[in-house]
C-alpha cells in the first residue's frame, strides 16, 4: 500500500485547493493551456490512450464516447457534467466538488476543447447545496481570471430524484422536464441535450482529465490495471471502523481497502456482505474478499464496480430487511413512466414487506425471484434493473435470512437486526394528497 | 405574491435566469425553487400560477414538473425542515435512532409538522453523507455523523435560529 | 417516395420484407404480415417513447430485449416477435401481468369493453391468472376532469398517449402527469376542467377505460351498436368521423382517420354536438303563426298547401337565404323547385366562391408539410377551422416559418402554403391573387386556403347555380323569405332582411330560431341524418351517409312534392339529383365514386384557371381605430357557438371567456396582464372583461367573441380595472 498515486484529490490534503492560487501554485490550469495550443482530437488520443473508462457507473471509454460526437454539427455541441451524484453508497463526486472545484472546471474546460464546445452544464443534484456553492465561488474565481475563453459554464441544480443522474433522464430534467429517460437510440452523442450533439460524462471523469493531459494517456495507463486504469476514489460505508472516500488504484483488493485502510469491522463484529459499486449491485460475500477492484474482476463475480461504493454489512444485519429497503429506494426513485419499473419494484416492495412480516408462504419467495427476473432487462432504462439485481442477489446468496422468514414467521434477528423498523421515505412522502400509499 | 411589485421582480428574477438556457423552459426548476422560496418553503396554487406565466408555460405543466421532484413540497411545510437519512448506509448505523430521537423531540411522527409550524420532519433516501452516518440535513445544510444524542441540541439550535 | 435504392430487408419471425429503411419496425412487421402489439405507439404523437413495454422483440446480435416501437428498419436485421421467440413472448406475458397487477379488472362495467386494447392484448398474450394477492393502488374514481371527461385513475395503464397529446399535439399543456413512479397519475390543473378545442380526442387514444365520455358512460355495448362512416357538418374541414348508434339514436362521434384531412384528429365540437339532435325545442312536426297564440303544430298536408300559397303568393319576388350546412343536393334541390318552377333566383349565399382558386388546391396535410405559411384574416385560426391549427402546430414543430403578412421579398422556401382566416369579399380572389403573385401556381407542395364559415358553403352555392343561370333580380319589397337552415335563421342578417318581407318561410331544426318571426316553419334535419354531399374547405366533395332516421321527413321529401305542384320533377334522392348537377358543377364525378375516404380532385390546369385581375382594395389595410390610444374591434364566431353547441348543456364549459384578446404591446402599455379586470369603452357602452394577452394579435387590435362584445363600436378604449396596475402604468 505504500504507492498511492494520487490524481484526482492530488495536492488536497496539504493545501486548500477551493481557492485558485493554490491550485495554481500546484499546477493547475496548466493542463488547460496545454490542451487549447493542442488539436481537439490531440486530446481525444490521449483520452484513449489513458483507456480512462466513466466513472459514473457504466464504465465506458471516456475518448470513445468523446469521439462520437460529430464534428461539424450544424448545431451547437454541449458537454453535461453529471453531478448528480446519488446511488447509495456514493459520495465521491461530492467531496471533488467540495475540495477540488477547480480540478472539475479545468477537466470539463479541457473536455469542451476536445469536442469543439462552446457550453458546460454542471448538474448537481439539489441537496447539494454546500457543493453548489463551492463550486460557484470557484467558477467565478475561474471567470475573473479570464480562464473560460468565451465558455460558458452553467451550474444547474436538481431537485431531489435519483433518477436524474441516468444520462438520459438529466437531459430532460436540464431541459425542464420531469426527469423522466429517453429511449436510445438516438444516442445523446448525436440527439442529447436540445436535440443537439451532448457529451456527458461523470464529474470524477471530468477531475481526471487534467493530470491526463499533464501526464500523457499512455503514462496515466500505467496505473491500476490494464483494462481498468487509473486511480478511483472508492466511498467506504457501512459497519466499518474508517469510513470515507480512499483514492487508490483499480485492483486495489476488497480486503485492502475495507481491512488495511478502512479498520476492519467494528464492534468485534464479523463480515457478513459486501456491496462492490453502489446499492444496485449484486452482493458479495466474505469468501469473495480478495477479489480486486477491478471492472473485469468483478464482471467475474457476476457483479460490478458501478460507482465504487463499498458497503461494508456486518453479522447484526437482515439481508430481507435491506433487500426491503433497497427496493423501497428503487420503488420511491422510478419514474414511473415504464411499465416493468413502476409496477414491479411496487410489487417487490409488497412481497418483501410480507417476508419480512413472516406472513409470507414459500411461493411468494419464488415469486420475488421471478417478479425480479421479469423486470431485468425489459425495462426503459437501467433502474429497473437496479433493484432486480440486487434483490435476487440476496435471496441467491442469502437464502438462509429469507428461509427463516417463512419457516419461522418472523425474523430471526427478533428486532435486533441493525437495519429493524427502518422508514422509508416512500412510506410517507406524498407529492400529491389523494394518492393512497403501499400497504 | 399578490403584489404586483413582488409579481414583476419575481418575474425578473426567473427571466433572469432563464437567460442563461438556450432555452428557457431549462428555468423550470431553479423557477419552482425561487417560488418555493418566496411561498415559504412550499408550493401553493399560486406558484404555479407565477411560474407558469414567468416562463411562459402552463400551470398545469409547472406542477406536474414539481410533482417529480422530492425538493418540492406541495403541501404547507414548517419554518424549518429537518430530514433524516434512512437510506442503508445510514441504516446500518443506527438512522433509525436517531430519527426517533427526532420524533420524540418535536413530538411529531416522520412526515409532519409541529403543531408550531416550525418545524417539519422527514425521512429521505441518501443524501451522499454514507461514511459519517447518520447524515441529517437542517434546512438544506448537512450535519455529519449525527447520533441520538445530539437531536437535543439540535433542536433547541433550529428554536433559537 | 423513396427510391428503390433506399429499401432494405428485414426478416420479421422468419418473413423477409423490404421496406424503406428508417421505417418504424411496427409498420415493418404491419408489412411482413405479423403484429406487434403496443399500448403507447402511435406514431402521430410524435417520435415512439418506448413507455409500456407491450411491443418487446427479440432481435438477432442484441443480448437484451428490444422495444419493437423504437426500433427502425436496418439492413439485414432479423427480428423476432412472440409468434417465434420465447423470450419476447415471456417479455410480452411480463409486461402484461405487470400492467394488471394493479389494474381494477372491472370490465364489466367498462365502457371500453369489447372494444378494449388491453382485453384483446391480454387475451393474446397476456396470463391467464394473477399471481397479485396485495392491495391494488387505489384512486378516487370516476373523477370528471372537464364535463365531457371522466379519469379512471385505477384502469389506467400509464402510456402517457393523453398527456403527450396534450403537450404535443393540441399543445395546450392542460393534461398532465404527476407524482413519481407507482404513484404517478394523470390530471388537470387543480381542480381545473380540461378545456380546448381537442380535449375528446384523448378519449379515443385511451388505450383502457380510463378516459370516457361522459356522454357515452354506461349508453351502449360495443355489440349493440351501429357505426356510420359520415362526415362532420359542423365546420368547413369535414372531418371523417364515425356516427355510433344505439336504438335509432347518435351515441357518440369518432373519429374515422382521413390521414390528408384530419389524421384522426377531432374537435369538441364535432365529437360532441351531437346531441343536439334531441334538443328540447326540436322541431318534429310543421308549425305556423297563429295571431296572438304564437307557433301552432299543423298536418304536413296543410303545411305544404300553406307553403305552396306563400310561393305563389311571392312569385319571383322570393329571397332564399341558405346556411351553408345544406347538402349540395338539399340546395340544388330548393334551387330547382324556386328557380325553375317559381323563377326566384335570388338568393343569400353564406360563402361566396371564386373558382381563382382552384388553382391552388392541396390536401390540408400539406400544411403539415410546408416550410413557409402565411395566414392571413383576421379571425384566429382555430374558431374557423381547428384542425387546421393541428396542421399548423404540426407545421411549426417540423420546423415551419409561420407568418403574418405577404412578405415584400419573394419568397425561396419550397413549400408555401397561404391560410386566409377571415371574411373575403371576394370568396378567396384576393388570395388567389396573392398566391399568383408569389408565383404558386404550378407549385407542387404549395397552394393556399380559403376558410370559409360554413361547413358546406361551397357546395350550397354549387348546387345553388347548378339549378339555373339567370341572374337575380333582388326583389323590393321582398314578397316571401325563405330561411333554409339553422345558421341562416340564427344570422342577425337574415334577420333584418325578415324586417323587408312581407312573410318568411323557415326550414330549422329548433324552435327558439323560428318564434317571433316565421311564418311557417317546416322542420329541419342535422347532418348527421341526411344522404348526401359536403364540399370541404379544400374543395372535395365528401360523401354524407344518414347515422340516424330524422324524427321528421327530410329536406328532400318534402321538396319533392311541393316541387310536383309546380310541375318541377324533383327526385327525392341524393344520388339522382347529383347525377343531375355534377355534370355542370363537379365534371361528372359520379355520386358512387364518392368513397368513403374521398379523394381530392386534381387541381385544374393552371391555364383553365383565369389569374384574377389585381385588386389592391381587396388587400385593405388591416382596421386600426379611428380615435389615437383606442383599438379596434375585432369580433370573432368562437369555435364553441351556434345554435347546435348551444343546445348540448356539457359543451357550455367550452364557450368562449367573456375576455378581450390584447397584442403584448398594447397590454403593455397599459399595464394590462393576462388575466387582469379590464374595462372596455366605447359608443357610450362600457364592459368589464378579462385581459388575454396574445402574441398573435396585432399591436392596435382588440378581440371579443361576438357573443361578448354586445353594443361596442368598432373603435374601442380598454383601461385596467386593476387599482396598482393602472397607477403604475399612469406613472409611465
Ligand atoms: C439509474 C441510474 C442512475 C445513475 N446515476 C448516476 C449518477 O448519479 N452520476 C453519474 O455520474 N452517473 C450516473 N449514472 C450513469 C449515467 O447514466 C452515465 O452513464 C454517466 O453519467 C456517464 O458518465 P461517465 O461516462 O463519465 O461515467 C446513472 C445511471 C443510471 C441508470
Ligand atoms: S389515461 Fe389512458 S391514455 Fe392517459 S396514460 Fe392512462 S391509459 Fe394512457
Ligand atoms: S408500444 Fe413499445 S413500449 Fe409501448
Amino acid at each position: 500500500m505504500a504507492d498511492r498515486p494520487l490524481i484526482v484529490l492530488a495536492g488536497a490534503d496539504e493545501r486548500d485547493l477551493t481557492r485558485l492560487e493554490e491550485y495554481r501554485a500546484i499546477g493547475g490550469y496548466e493542463s488547460l493551456a496545454r490542451a487549447r495550443t493542442m488539436e481537439p482530437q490531440g486530446i481525444i488520443d490521449e483520452l484513449l490512450a489513458s483507456n480512462l473508462r466513466g466513472r459514473g457507473g457504466a464504465f465506458f471509454s471516456t475518448g470513445r464516447k468523446a469521439s462520437f460526437i460529430p464534428k461539424d454539427s450544424p448545431k451547437p455541441t454541449y458537454l453535461v457534467v453529471n453531478a448528480d451524484e446519488s446511488e447509495p453508497g456514493t459520495f465521491k463526486d461530492r467531496e471533488i466538488m467540495d475540495r477540488v472545484p477547480h480540478r472539475l472546471i479545468e477537466g470539463c474546460l479541457i473536455t469542451a476543447h476536445a469536442i469543439r464546445s462552446q457550453h458546460v452544464f454542471i448538474y448537481i443534484r439539489g441537496e447539494y447545496l454546500e457543493e453548489f456553492e463551492v463550486v460557484r465561488a470557484a467558477l467565478e474565481e475561474t471567470r475573473a481570471a479570464d480562464l473560460l475563453d468565451g465558455v460558458t459554464v452553467v451550474l444547474h441544480r436538481g431537485a431531489g430524484a435519483y433518477i436524474c443522474g441516468e444520462e438520459t433522464g438529466l437531459l430532460e430534467s436540464l431541459e425542464g422536464k420531469r426527469g423522466q429517460p429517453r429511449s436510445k437510440p438516438p444516442f445523446p452523442a448525436i440527439q442529447g441535450l436540445y436535440a443537439a450533439p451532448t457529451l456527458i460524462n461523470n464529474v470524477e471523469t471530468m477531475a481526471t482529465v487534467p493530470k491526463i493531459i499533464e501526464l500523457g494517456g499512455a503514462e496515466y495507463a500505467k496505473i491500476g490495471t490494464p483494462d481498468s486504469t487509473g486511480t478511483r476514489l472508492f466511498c467506504l460505508s457501512g459497519n466499518v471502523e474508517r469510513a470515507g472516500n480512499y483514492e487508490l488504484p483499480h485492483g486495489t483488493t476488497i480486503r485492502e481497502v475495507i481491512y488495511d485502510l478502512g479498520g476492519g469491522i467494528p464492534d468485534g463484529r464479523e463480515l457478513k456482505a459486501i456491496i462492490p459499486g453502489g446499492s444496485s449491485m449484486p452482493v458479495l460475500t466474505p469468501d469473495q474478499i480478495d477479489t480486486p477492484l477491478d471492472h473485469d474482476a468483478l464482471r467475474a463475480l457476476d457483479t460490478f464496480l458501478g460507482a465504487a461504493a463499498i458497503i461494508v454489512i456486518d453479522d447484526q444485519a437482515c439481508m430481507v430487511q435491506l433487500g426491503l429497503r433497497v427496493a423501497q429506494f428503487y420503488m420511491h426513485e422510478s419514474c414511473g413512466k415504464c411499465t416493468p419499473c413502476r409496477e414491479g419494484t411496487r410489487w417487490m416492495v409488497q412481497l418483501l414487506h410480507k417476508i419480512e412480516d413472516g406472513r409470507a408462504v414459500q411461493g411468494e419467495l419464488d415469486l420475488l425471484l421471478d417478479v425480479c427476473d421479469r423486470i431485468l432487462g425489459k425495462c426503459l432504462c437501467p433502474l429497473g434493473d437496479a433493484a432486480a439485481m440486487p434483490v435476487a442477489s440476496y435471496v441467491d446468496k442469502f437464502r438462509d435470512d429469507f428461509q427463516a422468514h417463512i419457516d419461522h414467521g418472523g425474523c430471526p434477528f427478533g428486532g435486533e437486526s441493525s437495519l429493524e423498523g427502518l422508514l422509508a421515505p416512500v412510506e410517507q412522502h406524498v407529492h400529491h394528497p389523494t394518492v393512497e400509499l403501499p400497504s | 405574491m399578490t403584489n404586483p411589485e413582488n409579481a414583476a421582480h419575481f418575474r425578473d428574477e426567473v427571466r433572469a435566469v432563464a437567460a442563461q438556457y438556450p432555452d428557457r423552459h431549462s428555468a423550470v426548476l431553479p423557477a419552482l425553487r425561487i417560488a418555493q422560496h418566496a411561498h415559504g418553503g412550499w408550493l401553493p396554487r399560486e406558484a404555479f400560477e407565477e411560474v407558469a406565466d414567468a416562463l411562459e408555460l402552463t400551470p398545469a405543466y409547472c406542477r406536474s414538473v414539481a410533482s417529480f421532484y422530492d425538493m418540492f413540497h406541495l403541501a404547507a411545510v414548517g419554518r424549518h425542515m429537518v430530514e433524516v437519512c434512512t437510506n442503508i448506509c445510514c441504516g446500518l448505523r443506527g438512522a433509525q435512532s436517531v430519527l426517533e430521537a427526532f420524533e420524540a423531540e418535536l413530538g411529531v411522527r416522520a412526515g409532519e409538522t409541529t403543531d408550531d409550524g416550525e418545524v417539519t420532519l422527514r425521512t429521505v433516501e441518501c443524501l451522499g453523507g454514507c461514511a459519517w452516518p447518520t447524515v441529517v440535513a437542517l434546512d438544506e445544510r448537512f450535519r455529519l455523523s449525527v447520533q441520538a444524542g445530539d437531536v437535543p441540541g439540535i433542536v433547541a439550535e433550529l428554536g433559537n435560529g | 417516395m423513396s427510391a428503390a435504392g433506399d429499401l432494405v430487408s428485414v426478416t420479421v419471425d422468419g418473413r423477409a420484407v423490404d421496406v424503406p429503411k428508417g421505417t418504424g419496425m411496427v409498420e415493418t412487421a404491419m408489412q411482413a404480415g405479423v403484429e406487434i402489439p403496443v399500448f403507447c405507439y402511435e406514431p402521430r404523437l410524435g417520435p415512439a417513447v418506448g413507455a409500456c413495454r407491450m411491443c418487446l422483440v427479440e432481435v438477432d446480435g442484441m443480448p437484451k430485449l428490444q422495444a419493437g416501437c423504437t426500433l427502425t428498419a436496418q439492413d439485414g436485421m432479423v427480428v423476432r416477435t412472440a409468434q417465434t421467440s420465447e423470450l419476447a413472448a415471456d417479455g410480452q406475458n411480463a409486461t402484461l401481468e405487470f400492467i394488471l397487477v394493479n389494474h381494477p379488472l372491472d370490465c364489466p362495467v367498462c365502457d371500453k369493453g369489447g372494444e378494449c386494447p388491453l382485453q384483446d392484448l391480454t387475451f393474446r398474450y397476456g396470463p391467464g391468472s394473477t399471481r397479485m394477492t396485495f392491495p391494488k393502488r387505489t384512486f378516487d374514481k370516476p373523477i370528471p376532469i372537464s364535463p365531457l371527461i371522466a379519469l379512471d385513475r385505477e384502469r389506467c395503464i400509464l402510456c402517457y398517449r393523453c398527456t403527450r397529446f396534450s403537450e404535443g399535439v393540441a399543445e395546450d399543456g392542460q393534461l398532465v402527469a404527476v407524482n413519481r413512479g407507482a404513484q404517478s397519475m394523470i390530471a388537470t390543473f387543480e381542480d381545473e376542467p380540461y378545456s380546448g378545442r381537442f380535449s375528446g380526442n384523448v378519449i379515443e387514444l385511451c388505450p383502457v377505460g380510463a378516459l370516457t365520455s361522459t356522454q357515452y358512460r354506461f349508453q351502449a355495448r360495443p355489440w349493440e351498436i351501429q357505426n356510420v362512416p359520415t362526415i362532420c357538418g359542423m365546420c368547413p374541414v369535414g372531418c371523417n368521423v364515425t356516427a355510433t348508434t344505439r336504438e335509432g339514436k347518435v351515441k357518440r362521434i369518432l373519429s374515422r382517420n382521413h390521414p390528408e384531412i384530419d389524421a384522426g384528429w377531432l374537435c369538441d365540437k364535432g365529437r360532441f354536438a351531437f346531441s343536439h339532435l334531441g334538443a328540447r325545442d326540436r322541431v318534429t312536426a310543421p308549425l305556423r303563426r297563429v295571431r296572438r297564440r304564437g307557433l301552432e303544430e299543423v298536418s304536413w298536408d296543410v303545411a305544404l298547401d300553406e307553403a305552396e300559397a306563400m310561393l305563389r303568393r311571392a312569385g319571383n319576388r322570393i329571397v332564399t337565404a341558405l346556411s351553408g350546412s345544406e347538402t349540395v343536393e338539399q340546395a340544388y334541390g330548393l334551387a330547382k323547385l324556386l328557380r325553375q318552377g317559381l323563377g326566384a333566383h335570388t338568393a343569400v349565399l353564406p360563402e361566396e366562391t371564386r373558382a381563382a382558386l382552384d388553382a391552388f388546391t392541396l390536401p390540408l396535410s400539406a400544411i403539415g408539410a410546408a416550410e413557409l405559411i402565411i395566414i392571413l384574416g383576421e379571425d384566429p385560426v382555430e374558431e374557423r377551422a381547428p384542425i387546421v391549427d393541428l396542421w399548423i402546430r404540426l407545421a411549426r414543430r417540423n420546423g415551419a416559418q409561420i407568418e403574418h403578412d405577404v412578405p415584400a421579398a419573394p419568397v425561396d422556401a419550397d413549400r408555401v402554403v397561404l391560410i386566409w382566416s377571415g371574411d373575403d369579399p371576394g370568396g378567396g380572389q384576393t388570395l388567389a391573387r396573392v398566391a399568383h403573385e408569389l408565383g404558386l401556381a404550378g407549385r407542387e407542395g404549395s397552394g393556399a386556403f380559403y376558410l370559409p364559415r360554413t361547413a358546406n358553403g361551397r357546395g350550397v352555392a354549387d348546387g345553388w347555380s347548378a339549378a339555373a343561370d339567370e341572374d337575380a333580380s333582388n326583389p323590393e319589397p321582398i314578397g316571401l323569405l325563405v330561411v333554409s337552415g339553422d345558421e341562416a335563421a340564427a344570422d342577425p342578417g337574415v334577420r333584418s332582411l325578415a324586417e323587408r318581407a312581407d312573410a318568411v318561410l323557415a326550414i330549422t331544426m329548433f324552435q327558439g330560431l323560428a318564434v317571433g318571426w316565421a311564418d311557417l316553419v317546416l322542420p329541419g334535419t342535422g347532418y348527421l341524418e341526411r344522404d348526401g354531399t359536403y364540399v370541404n374547405l379544400e374543395g372535395r366533395p365528401q360523401r354524407l351517409r344518414r347515422a340516424v332516421i330524422p324524427p321528421v321527413p327530410d329536406e328532400l321529401a318534402w321538396l319533392a312534392r311541393l316541387a310536383e305542384r309546380f310541375g318541377v320533377e324533383l327526385s327525392p334522392h341524393p344520388s339522382l339529383l347529383w347525377q343531375e348537377l355534377s355534370g355542370t358543377a363537379y365534371d361528372g364525378l359520379e355520386y358512387g365514386q364518392v368513397g368513403e375516404r374521398a379523394a381530392l380532385p386534381p387541381r385544374p390546369a393552371a391555364e383553365a384557371i383565369p389569374v384574377p385581375p389585381p385588386d389592391p382594395a381587396a388587400l385593405e389595410p388591416p382596421p386600426s381605430p379611428a380615435v389615437p390610444d383606442q383599438l379596434a374591434l375585432l369580433r370573432y364566431r368562437p369555435l364553441f357557438s351556434g345554435p347546435a353547441v348551444e343546445r348540448v348543456p356539457e359543451l357550455q364549459f367550452q364557450r368562449p371567456q367573456k375576455e378581450i384578446g390584447l397584442s403584448p404591446g398594447d397590454a403593455a402599455a397599459r399595464g394590462i396582464r393576462t388575466g387582469d379586470p379590464v374595462s372596455v369603452r366605447s359608443n357610450g357602452t362600457a364592459l368589464a372583461l378579462r385581459a388575454s394577452v396574445s402574441r398573435r394579435l396585432r399591436p392596435g387590435v382588440a378581440r371579443i367573441a361576438e357573443e361578448h362584445a354586445a353594443e361596442l363600436g368598432t373603435s374601442v378604449e380598454v383601461t385596467s380595472s386593476n387599482q396598482i396596475a393602472s397607477e403604475a402604468s399612469d406613472l409611465a
